[in-house]
């Protein structure tokens, strides 16, 4: 990924918003943009969503592969995560191999699903030491304006929640519904101005500072979290954000739920 | 914005060209045409903007609105990039320097160099980063584009300065004549509305200073005239 | 090229398994402006193809050593995206990407008008999400909308359309069955207005009337997408 300029007004004017208590875009600090959610948009996917939030938008597709499970865990499948950002996403991604911003990113969405459990390894299982589904989640970036982290988290456990295990295909019975347990939601914080904002856009990832990444399971249990980008933020700050992502991933669980 | 064949499509029923049409027809209308369209006789109009004379007939050769003027036809694209032209007020964003000379970033295809002699004040040699560093804005001239697109920009003239407080927003350069209007008059209009200093310069970019209040207010506006290009459809 | 079985895919009546005649096309949609950021887009989808392609620039060429003093630049990028395909595709390095990338990047440069921006970039993006067959011909046909809907100069579009043959027969634009079972494919780039070509492909085994055959129904087929691109870039425009 390329580095852009970032303007030094920029940064001042976002300070100057900060202390106004207003958003570049016109948000309260802790206001969402426009989120729209679809689920089975990929007809070659046996799971698919799409998310659109603002200018942002992703898909993410589920595929299934028959691996054999590992010596150690023989009854065990496995579920592997991985994120692309292609040029297609922004003037700043470049192509060749995933750079490290497109790694933290699959990664830091495979941990808050993995660590759920809200996918039970166990039943991935087919045949004991020989046979296992291996379920792929691969997420990519259509339009990057800010926040991929949860656009990707939501994309990702919208297709898995609407997955098809294609047994027919592989001739090991009938084809059935993914076993999903729960919904483990992300919701990603920007230190904009010198405080913390939920869904920054990309104007004020450019000028803003660290973001952190919270994944809360259906009981507010907490499964991963990360802080990405140069900054230095207090406990207190921790605490107002993890108060916020409590709510904010009520209502985000609400929409996935009911699909 | 999204167009649909039946379920079938048939040659039969296939659109038809859009020279069988007739190009003249398409001239008078404000007509939106396409790369390659037929406009017809070179021998009747001078081709301008967007539109290319080859073997006899006129071309469109970008997307946008037919406009008959004088003479000549010409295409108002409907999306455009900045390309520098000598004269051109800019405002560009300090990508690097070297001991005498900053490279300046215009939102164009190719950026520019502003030499230490065209900066502003007195500099000394090795101290560029000191007078204006990297990120920050500044509101400039071209002054010069070579034929292979190098560009040269000045700051010796009135008002070219280093900017060093309000915002800068950005436009497609094409907006530029909605925002400013009719003899200036949306622009006036706007400044007083919002008790606002706003320079608007011809790379899209425009330098907007003064209370908070009144820079939410411009941005609002200029959203409104972004958005409305996309048919409110995004 | 799939195996030759005795599969039967054309009905005693002439038409083909999804009830189409032999110069059909499969349904076509057509989208621009469907990604935000980028200077100018594609979607567009062909039977159960999806293609989306963004258009960035003209910018400036990053490493100065790929800039042309004479012209622009024009970088393209092909890709299937993993879950675009029953098998999953490895993200990375894939030789039939790059060769459809490069001829894709050779048709579009026949038609954009380079020498109007020296020293840039500008970067074409063409990514499969949903892939059926005929994916080179619905990037590069996407890839042109999406160009002009960027307001990138151009001579003309570039409509890509394949036919070939199954059953001894020669039908327009193969579907996924159709192509597991065909004995050729003849992809070709027509510029609608002239009816020249700037892509040119074939695999397989056609005699000269086969042939012909097949290069009659790309043509007529190039004509019938061609107004469907003009009305998406035109609809898309309109205020």
């Amino acid at each position: 990924m390329s580095i852009p300029i970032v303007p030094k007004l920029l940064r001042a004017h976002l300070s100057d918003l900060s202390a106004n208590n207003a958003r570049i875009d016109g948000r309260s600090q802790w206001e969402g943009r426009n989120l729209v959610v679809e689920h089975s948009i990929l007809p070659r996917a046996e799971g698919s969503a799409r998310v659109r939030m603002g200018d942002t938008i992703v898909l993410a597709g589920v595929k299934f592969q028959i691996m054999q499970p590992y010596p150690d865990r023989p009854n065990q499948g496995g579920l592997m995560c991985s994120a692309d950002v292609r040029p297609i996403a922004g003037r700043n991604w470049e192509a060749g191999p995933p750079s490290p911003e497109a790694i933290e990113l699959g990664r830091v969405v495979d941990r808050g699903i993995r660590e759920s459990g809200c996918i039970d390894v166990d039943s991935l299982c087919i045949i004991p030491g020989e046979k296992a589904w291996q379920v792929i989640l691969d997420l990519f970036a259509v339009s990057d304006d800010g926040n991929l982290f949860d656009a990707f988290a939501l994309a990702g456990i919208a297709a898995l929640r609407n997955a098809t295990v294609p047994a027919e295909r592989f001739e090991v019975g009938e084809d059935y519904a993914l076993p999903v347990s729960k919904t483990p939601i992300m919701c990603s914080y920007h230190k904009v101005g010198g405080r913390f904002v939920y869904d920054a856009c990309s104007r004020e990832e450019l000028g803003g500072d660290e973001r952190i990444h919270i994944t809360l399971g259906d009981d507010d249990n907490v499964h991963s979290l990360q802080k990405g980008l140069k900054g230095i933020f207090s406990p207190e700050e921790f605490s107002e954000i993890m108060t916020n992502a409590r709510e904010r991933t009520k209502e985000l669980r609400k929409i996935v739920d009911s699909m | 914005m999204v167009m649909n064949s039946g379920p079938v499509a048939r040659p039969d029923n296939m659109a038809k060209k859009n020279g069988a049409a007739g190009p003249r027809g398409n001239i008078r209308g404000q007509n939106l045409v396409v790369p390659g369209e037929d406009l017809g006789d070179s021998e009747d109009f001078e081709a301008g903007h967007g539109v290319i004379a080859i073997s006899g007939r006129l071309k469109a050769v970008k997307q946008g609105r037919l406009r008959e003027k004088g003479g000549s036809i010409s295409v108002d694209p409907t999306h455009t990039r900045y390309i520098p032209r000598p004269g051109d007020l800019v405002i560009g964003y300090i990508e690097g320097c070297t001991n005498n000379l900053w490279f300046i970033e215009l939102g164009a295809p190719f950026n520019a160099i502003l030499p230490m002699s065209l900066g502003p004040g007195k500099v000394d040699f090795g101290g560029t980063r000191s007078v204006m560093d990297i990120g920050d804005a500044v509101l400039c001239r071209i002054q010069e584009v070579e034929e292979t697109h190098s560009s040269v920009v000045t700051m010796k003239g009135m008002g070219l300065r280093k900017i060093r407080s309000g915002v800068v927003e950005e436009i497609d350069p094409h907006l530029l004549g909605r925002l400013i209007g009719k003899g200036g008059e949306s622009l006036r209009r706007l400044k007083a509305e919002a008790d606002c200093r706003i320079v608007v310069a011809d790379n899209g970019r425009m330098w907007i200073d003064g209370e908070l209040d009144g820079i939410l207010d411009v941005r609002n506006k200029l959203s409104v005239i972004s958005d409305r290009k996309n048919g409110g459809e995004n | 090229m799939g195996g030759y079985g005795d599969v039967q895919m054309i009905d005693e009546n002439g038409l083909r398994m999804d009830g189409r005649s032999p110069g059909d096309i499969r349904e076509v949609t057509i989208e621009t402006g469907v990604i935000p950021v980028a200077d100018g887009s594609c979607r567009m989808t062909w039977g159960t193809n999806e293609a989306i392609v963004a258009v960035y620039g003209p910018m400036e060429a990053h490493p100065r050593k790929i800039q042309r003093q004479d012209r622009a630049v024009l970088d393209v990028a092909y890709n299937m995206a993993p879950f675009s395909t029953t098998d999953r595709i490895r993200p990375g390095f894939n030789r039939r990407s790059r060769e459809i990338s490069k001829v894709t990047k050779d048709a579009l440069e026949s038609v954009v008008m380079l020498e109007l921006y020296p020293r840039s970039k500008i970067r074409v993006t063409i990514e499969i999400v949903s892939a059926e067959a005929g994916t080179r011909c619905v990037g590069l046909t996407a890839a042109s909308v999406a160009l002009a809907d960027a307001g990138i100069p151009m001579t003309d579009l570039v409509v890509s359309v394949a036919s070939g043959k199954i059953n001894d027969v020669v039908v327009c634009d193969l579907n996924k069955e159709e192509d597991n079972y065909g004995e050729a494919d003849l992809p070709m780039g027509i510029l609608p207005n002239s009816g020249e070509l700037v892509f040119l492909q074939m695999d397989g085994d056609l005699s000269q009337e086969e042939f012909s055959q097949a290069w009659e129904y790309n043509m007529e087929a190039a004509q019938v997408v061609h107004g469907m691109m003009v009305e998406a870039l035109k609809g898309g425009g309109s205020q």
